[in-house]
Formats: structure tokens, sequence, C-alpha cells
């Protein structure tokens, strides 16, 4: 009798979980249903339209969704009236533009320490803190002026002798940020550096306003890299700072005092970091008050979005997320385009893919639309060129869009020489068509790829061998340059100017190499002039488009779900939340 | 005694010593370093030179290694290039979150592991037992991330009884009483999942300890002579049976220091056991290794209190 006893209650209790794992399932399961249903009933023949309307839906999908109704359901977060709570991943607590590293201690900087110039949401940039610039005709001298109005949270004015102080730190042979500041050619940076010299001759402090500052060499990069600088306070910066030892200034990291719109009033380590109104701020008091970074992760904080806990935050784009957020009413939903692409490399030092032929052909035989809308959906597009098509470098005349055509990868193939064997597998020279994809695990765009690149190319006649290795050990592998193809990808800065395309640049991941590439980036870092800069990238980006130096996936999107009691902001990929937080006011 | 203790810790430098090698030479054969692991776009090679060179990469590893062994002599970790601060400083600023949950669910799971391996082992075979067993077992199989979610499913986000995850309001700026209460509704759903994951094990440890017992000759005396069923089990056996657990005691130490990785992820708790993670993805070596190295002290350190208090518990053991 007990031993029964005791086998029903195991039966009981075993059914009982299952039934709660079921349960917790169909709550999930029940969001799904309206998207899988309508996929469904396709059969195989019109799979083609599918794709072809899937493409049309994209652009529709990406862009701004505003709020339809702010108060219904909103109670929470409109009880803050006069406070904002901003979801972020954890800031390491880096608080300084100099050694900050991540994005999320970037949103904490950008608001304390305002630099000379600033972006604007076209990738082109501004004046921020300097409200005069005169650069002289042979393009060497660069004279920033400081706004009069500019004072520091403390109440002391931001004066030119603290930009030179911000300068000799960059200089500093301890600096071990991720800058690379002897890069701008800053005339007396090097004296400064090796420490034969106390002060850095190119940067002459005019007046208490005014800074001069000279380079030996020119190039677009270099008033976004001086404009770039944010003057720390010397006074409060300096006091222990010696030159060749920087550690004293790190001490503040946590404790930083800027001349932005906001100040640190409390920083809690992976927990949030507090913001008060800076009342000096030059452009005036910012609207709201108060503001809270707080720590999410990405399993709540949409839900913390919807049940008012926060007022923003950067959610992961999936269908289901985009139309729980819209369904919410109160929140602004806006799909912005990532800056970067993804990629898969080809080692193209291997005689295998050295022929432009057989690269061309892996790129036509692989269907890349099919690939990203397996891992993104609608929230990526297959891109032909390696830069953004919100970028005012973008072109897409005469590139190739490289559409799925096995037919043309396959006379390609056979055009290189590479032809069938006995066993379906192309052969050249005795040698098998055999490519070792080196994969990384847990990456939503490896899982899609793989099964769709091993089918395209064996149909082509190329076999897939795929191992699965960490990230690192890729890395390793790529600068041994032992490997045939990894999937990776790039971020992109606003200027198009980069080092990955060109002979042996220091993120040339793939050994590609086409001398009239690497003159063409020469030619557009060194001009001035935007428009002819435009010309001058637009034909990189042919050549680089015709040589296939490796197989471009897809540029993905990010999304930020924002209450829609907050207005006024200006966003835009290149343009961060945070640089228009100073003017966005909280909805009465 | 003092002298076993001294004998002791002499023999822990030699120990020690072995560790930081294997240790540092496992982190030298991993692939990669600080620089390949955050990928940059925008440094340069002469720069990529630089910062190998400020961060001491450059140099060949075995003087990586005695550079990192000879500040460790004199107590300094280093510098944690993902923080951009000294080690320790990192250590001291999340450990303790850590250490405050990891306490709790210490002592509310060994309680409860106590009276209910008791129990069960009194009642052996009993209704309860089985109960008891079958519980254990199905609380131990159950991955942490899971009901760790669900927890924060039903608990924070339908029943909204308590905050989704973090350890403090956000903007509350609490002090005195009001902080601490608000610590304790964030750590309640954390404390109580760990509880959970780790009572069942334990449990069974003091099931067995107290079996053993309850069956010598001593028991069945105290039993015949006429004792209370109560002062026979927690006066006479229960003291007993608590013997093998402090060998347990000692390997808790390290556990109490070392962060759950997992449960800090979900529950978004600002502890040491994410920082950990994140210092092995981004190969933020001084750090993990730095780390590591403290984890191994406590270690031996738990060892060794175990072994010292198992002779102060047990006459028949003598240290020498």
């Amino acid at each position: 009798m007990k031993k029964r006893l005791s086998l029903m209650l195991v039966t009981l209790l075993a059914f009982g979980s299952i039934l709660a794992a079921c349960g917790g399932e169909e709550t999930a399961s029940t969001d799904n249903t309206p998207s899988t249903e309508t996929t469904t009933p396709d059969t195989s023949g019109e799979a083609a339209e599918e794709t072809g309307e899937a493409g049309t839906d994209s652009e529709s999908a990406i862009g701004l969704t505003e709020a339809e109704d702010v108060t219904t359901g909103n109670e929470t977060a409109l009880a803050r009236t006069d406070s904002a709570i901003i979801g972020t991943v954890a800031p390491q607590g880096i608080f300084n533009p100099l050694f900050h590293q991540t994005s999320y201690d970037f949103y904490v900087d950008y608001l304390i320490f305002p630099s000379l110039t600033k972006v604007k949401t076209d990738g082109t940039y501004e004046n921020d803190l300097a409200d005069d610039i005169k650069i002289s005709d042979d393009n060497k001298t660069y004279t920033f002026h400081i706004r009069d109005d500019a004072n520091y949270s403390d109440g002391t004015p931001v004066k030119a002798s603290d930009y030179l102080f911000t300068m000799k730190l960059y200089m500093d042979a301890s600096y071990d940020g991720q800058s690379d500041p002897l890069s701008w050619n800053v005339v007396g940076a090097d004296e400064y550096n090796k420490g034969t010299a106390t002060d850095i001759s190119g940067v002459k402090v005019i007046d208490d306003k005014t800074v001069e500052v000279t380079v030996s060499d020119y190039d677009a990069m270099t008033q976004v890299n001086l404009g770039g600088i944010a003057p720390l306070s010397e006074a409060y910066y300096g006091a222990n700072y010696k030159q060749g030892e920087i550690a004293s200034v790190k001490e503040f990291n946590t404790k930083p005092m800027g001349a932005g719109p906001y100040k640190l009033t409390k920083y809690a380590a992976g927990q949030e970091v507090d913001f008060e109104a800076n009342e000096n701020y030059y452009d005036g008091a910012p609207k709201i008050p108060k503001l809270i970074y707080k720590v999410t992760t990405d399993t709540t904080n949409l839900a913390m979005l919807q049940n008012g806990e926060s007022d923003l935050d950067n959610i992961t784009v999936t269908e289901d997320n985009v139309e729980e957020l819209k369904a919410a009413g109160f929140l602004d939903v806006n799909i912005l385009k990532n800056n970067g692409y993804g990629y898969v490399a080809m080692n193209n030092k291997n005689p295998m893919f050295a022929d432009v032929k057989v690269r061309q052909a892996l790129t036509y035989g692989l269907n890349r639309a099919e690939v990203v809308e397996a891992a993104y959906g609608p929230y990526a597009e297959v891109i032909n060129i390696p830069q953004s098509d919100v970028s005012w470098a973008y072109t897409s005349d005469n590139i190739d869009p490289y559409d799925y055509d096995i037919e043309k990868a396959k006379s390609l193939l056979d055009e290189a020489g590479w032809v069938e064997g006995s066993d379906g597998i192309r052969e050249k020279d005795g040698k098998k068509f055999e490519v070792n994809f080196s994969a990384t695990a847990d990456n939503p765009v490896v899982d899609a790829l793989i099964p769709i690149m091993t089918q395209n190319y064996e149909e082509l006649g190329v076999k897939l061998v795929v191992e699965t290795l960490d990230f690192n050990a890729i890395m390793e592998k790529k600068d041994r340059g032992d490997y045939d193809m990894f999937f990776a990808a790039w971020g992109l800065t606003p200027d198009p100017d980069s080092t990955v395309y060109i002979t042996d640049g220091a993120q040339n991941n793939s050994g590609y190499s086409n001398p009239k590439v690497d003159e063409l980036y020469k030619k557009g870092k060194k001009e001035l002039d935007i428009e002819k800069r435009k010309a001058i990238y637009a034909e990189a980006y042919q050549l680089i488009n015709a040589d296939a130096p490796e197989i471009l996936m897809y540029q993905r999107t990010n999304m930020l779900g924002i209450n829609g009691r907050l207005d006024g902001w200006d966003i835009s990929p290149y343009k961060d939340f945070p640089l228009s937080l100073h003017q966005v006011e909280i909805a009465q | 005694m003092s002298q076993y203790i001294i004998r002791r810790l002499l023999q822990m430098i030699p120990t020690l010593i072995g560790i930081s090698i294997i240790v540092f030479a496992i982190s030298q054969l991993v692939p990669g370093d600080y620089i390949t692991a955050t990928q940059n776009p925008n440094l340069t090679a002469e720069r990529i030179a630089q910062l190998r060179a400020l961060y001491g990469l450059d140099l060949p590893p075995v003087q990586q290694y005695f550079v990192w062994a000879k500040n460790m002599l004199v107590g300094d970790l280093g510098q944690s290039l993902q923080h951009q601060m000294p080690v320790t400083e990192v250590i001291n600023t999340y450990v303790w979150n850590s250490f405050i949950i990891a306490f709790f669910s210490f002592i509310f799971s060994w309680i409860i592991a106590a009276f209910v391996g008791v129990f069960s082992a009194q009642f052996q075979y009993s209704f309860f037992d089985k109960v008891v067993t079958l519980l254990v077992f199905l609380l131990m199989s159950l991955p942490s991330f899971f009901i760790g979610l669900l927890a924060i499913k039903y608990f924070a986000l339908d029943m909204k009884l308590l905050p989704t995850g973090g350890m403090t309001t956000a903007g509350l700026n609490a002090t005195g009483w009001a902080y601490i209460k608000d610590v304790g509704l964030h750590m309640f759903m954390p404390v109580v999942v760990m509880t959970t994951l780790s009572v069942g094990g334990l449990t069974r440890y003091f099931r067995t300890g107290m079996l053993e017992v309850i069956r010598q000759d001593y028991i069945r005396t105290a039993r015949a002579k006429g004792l209370k069923e109560r002062t026979v089990i927690f006066k006479h056996a229960f003291r007993n049976a608590l013997l093998p657990a402090i060998t347990l005691l000692g390997f808790e130490l390290p556990g109490l220091f070392g962060g759950a990785m997992i449960l800090e992820r979900v529950f978004n708790w600002p502890g040491i056991g994410q920082i950990y993670l994140a210092s092995l993805n981004l190969r933020d070596y001084p750090l993990m290794l730095g780390f590591t190295m403290f984890l191994a002290v406590l270690t031996l350190l738990g060892n060794l209190i175990s072994d010292v208090l198992y002779g102060v518990a047990d006459p028949r053991i003598r240290l020498k």
C-alpha cells in the first residue's frame, strides 16, 4: 500500500511539473500564433513571392512609430513628474571620455562632457562647446573659440588652458585609453609623449577662451579628432597629475565633473547612475530635473517599459518584441539602422579564394536574403557595399546586388577552372573545393547561415566543413592567416574612413588588396570637401563590390522603446539618445 | 594547536605558488587577449602595439608571470583593463553584494536542511520522508535560470509583489531602515531561489549523517534509559550527526564570496559573479587571475578552518 501511494505521488508531481511547464510555454506561444498562421498555409510555389513581399514590408518595418495614447495604462510612469528612468546595460564606471570603452559609459559621458563639436543626425558635425572654428588656408592650423558662457558644473569657466591640459593627458606616455592621439599629428605631441618636452608646442593658448592647434599633416579626420575633445577641468582633474603618470586622473573616473547638461549625483556600480540638471549649462538648464540610468537585463527590460518602471530602453529587435511594444499604446517605438554590418570573411590570400571569380561565385551562390530573413526577419537588410545606407557616403549606383543566382555561380566556377568531380564536388588541379568555416557558438546569424550555406554550396559543388570555435580562437587563426571562412561583424564610424579594405590595414581581416582601392581610400581621407569625398568613396565601394573580397551579409537594426510622455528627441543612428536628452521635456 | 595552524598556513605557500603557475599558464594558453576580444574597429596597428606594451602583454610569458607574482606579494593584483581601476577595488565593489545574498541563503539552507534531514532520518521510509526525498531531487534537478525567470514572471510581473531585479529601487536614495527594507525586498527572490537550489543536496547529507548515528549503540542506550525522544535526537544524536557537516562548512567559504554567475544575471544583481564571467569573455586577465587567486586562498583557508573545527568538535581527532 505504502509503495503504491508513493508511486502515485511521484506520477502526480511529475505530471504537475509538466503541466506547469506547458502553462509557461502557452503564454509565450499565443503571441506567436498570428505570425505562424500566416506563413504556414503557403505552399512551396509561393515561397519566392513570400520573400519578395517580406522585402517590401521591411521598408515600413524600420523607423519611428509614435505612441497612440500616452495616458492609458501609463500611470506609474506619469507619476514621475520630475524625473525619467532610462534602462541600460551596466556601465563599467569609467566616466571619463579619455578612458571609456563601452557605449554604456558613453551614455553617461555624453551628459557630462560636451566636446567642441558634436555629431549631427546625418553623421556630419556641428559646433557645440566651441562657437567659432577657424581653419587656416593650408588646413594645418585650427583655432577654436570656446563659448563665453560655458562653465563647469562647479561654476568655474571652461578655459582654453583646459583644452591644452586634456591634450597633454591624451599625449601622455602612460595614456592607455582606446583613442590613438599620436595619429592626430599634433605638432609637438611626440616630444611630449617621449618626455623630451614639458609642453605641446602645437597647442597654443591665445586667451582664456581661444586655443590654436597646429598639425604637421592634415586629413578629413583632423577636425573631427581635434573637435571631438571634451576639455577636462585642469583645476579638478590635474591636481596630482605629473607628466608620464596619468593614474591620478583615473581616480576621478567615478566622480566626473564637466560642463554638460547634467551632473552625476550618485553611482552605484552595477545598479544605477543618478543625475541632476546642471543649472549652469550653456544651452539652458535641461527640462528634466532628475535623470536615472537604471541597469536592466534583456529578460525584463521589455516588461519594465510596459509597466512604466522605465521610460526608455534598448530592446532586442524581434517581431514579438515589436508587437508587444506597439500593443502597449503609450510607447514610441524607434527602430534605427545599426551602424555596422555583418560579413563572411574569405581568406583572400588562400589560393582557393585568390581568384575573384570564385569569390563572386560564392556570393552569387549563397541565398543571403533567406539567411537574413531567418536571422532577423524584416528587421535587417542585405547589403552589397560595406557602408550603412544612412551614411552620406552610401551609394547604390553601379553596385551589383549579387542576387541569388545558382546558375551564374556555377558558370563562374567553371570559368575559374573548378570542374565537378565524380562525387559532385568541384576540383581543380586534383584539389577538392572544400571550405572550412569557423563558426562561433550561440550567434543567431551563424545558426541561420550554416544550414542554408551548406545546402546552397552543396548544390554549387562546394563542400562546407563547419567547426565551432570561441571567437578569440577564430581571431587568432585569422591573425595567423590559417582559415578559409568565418562570420563576423564590424561597427561603422560616422566618417567612411577605414582600414578594413586597404592593403595590410590594421582591420583588414580577409587579406584583401587592391592598389586602386588603397589609393582611393587615401585620397578620400585627404579630401575635405564632402561632395568630392562622396565621389571618391562611391568609386571605392564599386571596386570593392566587384572584387567581392568578402560576402557582405546584412545591416541590422536596433530598437528603442520610449515612453510617449517624453517629447523632443532628436535621434538618428549617428546621434545616440543621450545627445538630445537635454532638450527632452515631460509632457503634462 | 597553534603549531598545527602555523604549519598548515606555511604549507599553503607552495600550494598557492603551484596554483598561480597553473592558472597563469592556462590564461596564456587560451587564445586571444583583451585587444582581440574587444575588437575595437578604430585601433591602428601602432596603437595596438602601444596598448599591448602599456598593458604589459608584449613581454614573454615567463616574465609576465614574475611581474604579476611580484606585484601580488605586495598586495597589488594589477589594474583591471575593463574597469580601469585596481583589481582589488573592483572585487571590493562587487563582492559584498554577492556576499549578502550568499550569506542569507547559506543560513537558510543550512537551517532548513538540518531540520528536514533530521526528521526524514528519524522517520525513515515514512510518508514524510518520501515526500521530502522526492522534493529534494526535484529541486536539485531544476535549472537555476529557469526557476529564476519563472519566479520573476509570477511574483514580479504578474502579481507585482516583488521588484523585477536589481538591488535597490532606482532613484529612491533611501538610508537607514528604509534602505535595509528596500534591499531586503530586492534580495528576497534571489535568496529564495538560491536556498531552494542548495537545500536539496544538503538535506541528503544531514539525512545520511543522522541515519548513521541513530543506529549507534549509545542511542539505543539513551532510549533504553527512558529519555524523551526529543532529547535523544537533539542532544545525543544531532550533535554527532553534525560532525561530517563541518567538512562541508569549510567548502562553503569560497562559495560565499564567489558569486552566482547565472542567478546574478537573471536577477540583475550587481554581484561579482557577473563581473568574473565578463572578465573571462573579454580576456581581462588581471581581473580574472586576481579573482581566481582570491578564491584559491579562500578555498585553502576554508579547508584549514574545517580541519581545525573538526578537531575542536570531535575529541577523537587530535591535530598535531
